[in-house]
């Protein structure tokens, strides 16, 4: 019955995302769409159109901000994914059995205090020049993320005691998500549609304001659940 | 000379995915591919795409390497 249920739901969700596969353009179709107007038109227009510098941001976040919008779910959806894993299986150790305590050499404390401020600061930076630069939310995210991780490895501070308090970890984890349904909604209130975006040459600022705030979601979001994903399955 | 770069690389990047594909012990083959995907880093940025570049290093390089390093922890180190 479970199984027959199970396989009820993967035929629901495959059956509409092969039909929506079929109907796109063959693999290396010299007529597709992507290769005569579109791919020309975001080069022409696309600085102007988005109130972004970096064409990559442009289409990530303008153009492209449905898939992005996935993208940023499916990270999510890892997280809970293995949330779900281990925190089901056996436990990493039996419980009065101690955590083999390796020594962090003082050399890598040292360094690792000493270079995360600036760590910090680039990662921050890679978030915010995203618009102009390359650079954006998933990759100072990540950069984010990896210092925290080093951070909890020099501190020795696992999921009993983690470097971001639990509760509040819980909403910085989904802040990608919020972002996305903030965003959209605010796009669905000014322009009509989902993630759409005020047009007109007066709204660059809004636009811009928007993008940053997509940004920011990811950068924090991609931060918080790459520290939660290290503590999870590091156990303890 | 451009092309000699791409060509440098792409025979290094064959190299480190056979490295990685043979090796016995999983924690070298952790360690070799961030290799890897710091030479898919240059090649990117090689080829003019800086943000798939910063991308490959922060997250092929980096946090890959961590979490593959931590699921060997919770298994065992040798393929068998």
């Amino acid at each position: 019955m479970k199984r027959l249920l199970a396989a009820m739901v993967v035929a629901a969700a495959a059956i509409p995302m092969f039909a929506g596969v079929a109907g796109l353009p063959a693999p290396g179709d010299a007529g597709a769409p992507a290769h005569t107007r579109v791919a020309a038109r975001y080069v022409e227009a696309g600085v102007r159109e988005t109130g972004a510098q970096n064409l990559v941001t442009g289409v990530l976040l303008n153009y492209r901000a449905y898939d992005t919008f996935g993208e940023v779910m499916v990270i999510f959806a890892a997280l809970a994914a293995v949330s779900a894993v281990l925190s089901r299986g056996p436990p990493a150790r039996r419980p009065g059995e101690a955590r083999p305590q390796v020594e962090t050499s003082p050399v890598v404390a040292f360094v690792i205090r000493l270079t995360a401020p600036f760590i910090a600061i680039f990662g921050v930076m890679v978030i915010l020049k995203g618009h102009l630069a390359p650079g954006g939310g998933f990759q100072g995210g990540v950069i984010l993320g990896a210092l925290l991780v080093l951070l909890s490895v020099v501190t020795g501070r696992g999921l009993e005691r983690p470097l971001l308090p639990a509760p509040a970890a819980r909403w910085l984890q989904a802040a990608g998500p919020l972002a996305f349904a903030v965003v959209g909604l605010f796009g669905l209130a000014c322009a009509g549609t989902l993630l759409g975006y005020p047009a007109g040459p007066g709204a660059d600022m809004l636009r811009a304001a928007m993008m940053l705030m997509l940004e920011l979601g990811i950068g924090i979001g991609g931060a918080a659940i790459i520290l939660w994903l290290f503590l999870q399955m590091r156990g303890e | 000379m451009s092309q000699l770069f791409d060509l440098v690389m792409l025979l290094l990047l064959i190299f480190m995915a056979l490295a990685v594909s043979r090796s016995k012990d999983l924690v070298a083959a952790a360690i070799i591919f961030p290799g890897y995907s710091l030479v898919m880093c240059l090649l990117w940025q090689h080829r003019g795409a800086p943000d798939v570049a910063l991308t490959e290093a922060a997250v092929g390089a980096g946090v890959t390497t961590i979490l593959v390093l931590l699921a060997i922890g919770r298994t065992c180190r040798r393929e068998k």
